[in-house]
Formats: C-alpha cells, structure tokens, sequence
C-alpha cells in the first residue's frame, strides 16, 4: 500500500513536471509567434514613398534626386539605394543611412557610378528599408508637374525663368561678368546686349529624341509702344564667353539642360561690332524666343512667348 | 555455515513472520519504484532535450527572414546575381541551397554551395548574414531565356525559405 501510494506520488510529480516544462516551452514559442507578428505588422505599416525622382547625367555619375515622405505610421530607417541603367542592363547601389519619422519629408541627393551610362539612358531606382521593404522611385514627371509645363501647348522646351540672364560686351567678342551676367528682366537700352537662356529638353513623347537648334533660331523683342521689333539671333559663346564669329548647331539632349546665348544681327555668323544688337529704346517691350531645328529626325519649331523686359 | 543449519533452513517447517514479510514486500515494491522513477526521468528528460531542441530551431526559425535587394540576371554571362539582406531578427543566416524555377515551379538547376559576399565583393568571411547585414551571391551557367519570368528559392541552414520572382 506504502509502496502503491509513493510510486503514484511520483509518477504524479514527473507527469506534472513534464507538463509544467511543456507549458513554458510553449510559452516561449507563443512569445516568438507574437514578436514576429509584430514585426510584420511594423513591415507592412511601413508606408515610406519616393517622389519628384530626377535624374542626371555626369560623365560615370548619376545623380538621383528625390522627395522622401514617411506616410506610414511607423518610423523607417533607410539604409541602400539601387539604380539601374536599363538601357545597358548597368546597375549599382548606393549605402544610405536616413532615418524618417512618421509624417517626416526628407528631399535627398545621391550619386552612384554606373561605367558608360548616358544622360538619354532610361534609369530605374530604388530605397531598401532595414525592413526589407522596398520603395520605388517615382519620377518627377509621372506627378504631371514637368509634362504640364512643356506639354500643354508650350513644346518640348522648358525655360528657366530663374536664368534669364543678359550680358554686356566687355571687348568685341567677349561678354562681360560671364559666366553670371544681369538679371534679363532690366535691360539698358543704349548698350549692346547679349540675351542667355536656360533651356531643358523634356521631349514627353517617351522618344528621349535629342533637339538641335539651327542658325534661325533668335530672340525676338517688340515694344509694343513704338511698334519697333529687335532680333538677336542665336550664336555660340565659349567657356571663357567669347562669341564664336560661326554658328555651330547646339544639341540639347534628352532631360539635358543647356544655356543658350542670343548676339547676332545676323543668321548663322557674328562678326563683332556690326552685327552686335541693342535694344535701342526705353520702355516695355515682350521677348519671344523662337527656336528652330530638328528633334531626332523631324524638323521642329517652337515659339516661346516667355518674358517682358523693360529697357531703360 | 555449518550443514545442520542449512539443512535446518531447508527442511524446517516454520514460516517467516507477518512483519517480516511486509517489510520485504514493501522494499521490494519501493526498489521497483525508484527504478521506475529512475527510468522514467531519464526518459522525460530525454524528451525534454528534443522537445527544447525541436523549439529552439522552431523559434529561430520563426525569427529568420532574408529580403531580395535585387535580382539580376547577365545574359552575356548566364549569370544570376542575388542581392540579399537579413532583416530578421536572429545573427547567422546561412545559405545552403538555391532553387531555380520556372514560374510555375519546374526545377531548372539546385546550388547547394554558393560563396556569399559583401556588396563591395570581398567575401563574408564566416559565410552567414548577421542582423542587418546585406551580401550577395551569384549563380553560373544557368542559361535562362530572356525575358521569361523565374523564381528563385534560397533555403537557409535553420530550414527557412524565401522566394522570389525575377525576369531574366
């Protein structure tokens, strides 16, 4: 009977010890299930996106530019950007450490090297979060902001409004203060100028053709008091902004931008003092910018309505 | 011993008394019962080895997870290039096999040793991704058809899969 009652009282206490184990063993799984849980529900609450995505072009480098925006309701940390050349199937990546809070909007520049790539290349990117999510970049003009601009019944051609710029002559072919010039908005009228213009070729067909202006394209002023036009034609200025006496054609290609410079009275040539322009009198007068040309095969024409000066 | 005595013992007639008799049943049943008790602690404990064991892989598993940076496929090279970063929550991830599908799950070419490296292309020397760590590797000769959908299947050293699709 003694023996019966100690031999139950064991198995008892082995049976409810093992259980016990179980129990907590389970326990400790149920913990791991639950944290897992958890960490994908931060994963999944990660609602990081990339906009305004731009991208350029130089020599091996690219440059990205993008707006970051933390729309989630978790913080996200950011740690590798990648970018791929579809063109040549050329890709690379880019270690990035940026940390965004719930709400936070972060604009960034990255650069990363992908040997022989090419401004008219089409690129594809990417953030990896330390999640392992991954955000696209989306670019700039998928928001509709650049293909409003050159879409809508301007043209192919985008102008700087920030970059018009004039410049007066310092000798017969050299430009004074080039590179930085005069704010083009006020112009002397009895001096000789030479007009700048900050062009980007946006071409939104989707055919990234590039676009070269011919010897036609030109400047275009009217005072519209007096009735009188002024033309300036276009001309090449060189890195130290001396004015080519020949006119070569500018090519700007796909999403490059380019200043182009307007002297000449007359097309195709400039021979200094004869063929220098000025204004010639006071008052309001509206500037057309009328550029000529090809893009990728097809003859083009584009007429800029763009700024109002006043020469005093 | 002295014959007279064994053969007392032998032949004698009297039985051993009520007490004595309980005394050597209940000896025997608690000797029987610590043996039992002996075995089946070694056998619970035994159980409670593989049970722990099979719960600490469930676990680390559980805890394991790798995601595809990027896949790419060289046409010119027949080679797979698999970007990888360990954003789990447990250290030592190790790759022990990769499948190649096709989408709808055909088996083109099984790598059961694959060499991991850094992005930068030095080789991880103790060849696992620890938390937060991002390697790569790559796959030769696999001779995929271009613009054909794949899958790739990496199967880590604790069991875990991860799969992803790829476009050669």
């Amino acid at each position: 009977m003694i023996g019966t009652t100690f031999m139950v009282l064991v198995m008892m206490f082995l049976g409810t010890s093992v259980f016990l184990w179980t129990l907590s063993q389970n326990t400790l799984y149920n913990e791991a299930v639950r944290t897992t849980n958890q960490e994908e529900i931060n994963r999944v609450n990660e609602g990081v996106i990339a906009l305004g995505g731009n991208y350029s072009v130089s020599g091996d480098s690219v440059t990205v530019l993008a707006v970051l925006k933390n729309t989630g309701s978790v913080t996200a940390q950011l740690i590798n950007l990648w970018v791929l050349d579809t063109n040549q199937s050329k890709y690379a990546n880019k270690l990035v450490n940026l940390n965004l809070n719930p709400g936070d909007i972060e604009p960034v520049m990255y650069a990363v090297l992908i040997p022989e790539t090419h401004a008219n290349n089409t690129f594809v990117s990417w953030f990896v979060t330390a999640r392992g999510n991954t955000v696209p970049l989306e670019r700039e003009f998928e928001e509709g902001v650049t293909v409003a601009e050159v879409a809508q019944g301007i043209g192919y051609l985008a102008m700087d409004f920030d970059k018009f710029r004039y410049y007066e002559y310092a000798s017969a072919y050299g430009l004074k203060d080039f590179p930085a010039g005069s704010g083009g908005y006020s112009v002397p009228a009895t001096e000789h100028v030479v007009f700048g213009v900050k062009l980007t070729n946006y071409d939104p067909t989707g055919r990234k053709r590039s676009l070269t202006l011919n010897s036609h394209s030109l400047i275009w002023m009217y005072f519209p008091t007096y009735g009188k036009q002024v033309n300036w034609h276009i001309v090449n200025v060189d890195a130290n902004g001396t004015v080519q006496p020949t006119y070569s054609a500018i090519t700007v290609g796909y999403q490059e931008t380019t200043t182009v410079y307007f002297a000449s009275k007359s097309d195709g040539s400039f021979s200094g003092m004869n063929d220098k322009v000025k204004p010639g009198s006071g008052g309001p007068a509206a500037i057309n910018l009328l550029l000529l040309g090809t893009i990728g095969s097809d003859e083009y024409g584009q007429n800029i309505p763009f700024v109002s000066v006043y020469c005093s | 011993m002295n014959p007279r005595k064994i053969w007392k013992l032998l032949h004698g007639k009297r039985g051993v008394s009520a007490v004595i008799s309980n005394v050597i049943l209940t000896g025997a049943v608690i000797a029987v019962s610590f043996v039992v008790l002996a075995w089946t602690q070694y056998r619970s404990s035994a159980y409670n080895d593989e049970y722990s064991e099979a719960m600490d892989a469930d676990i680390a598993r559980l805890k394991e997870r790798l995601a595809f940076e990027y896949v790419f496929y060289d046409q010119s090279g027949s080679t797979l290039s698999v970007y990888l970063m360990n954003c789990g929550t447990i250290n030592d991830t190790t790759v022990k096999t990769v499948y190649v599908t096709t989408s709808t799950g055909e088996p083109i070419e099984v790598f059961s040793s694959t060499t991991l490296r850094y992005f930068d292309g030095n080789e991880i020397p103790d060849q696992d991704l620890d938390r937060g760590e991002e390697g790569y590797f790559t796959l030769s000769s696999l001779g995929l058809s271009a613009d054909t959908s794949y899958s790739v299947r990496v199967v880590t050293g604790r069991g875990s899969a991860f799969d992803h699709t790829f476009i050669a």
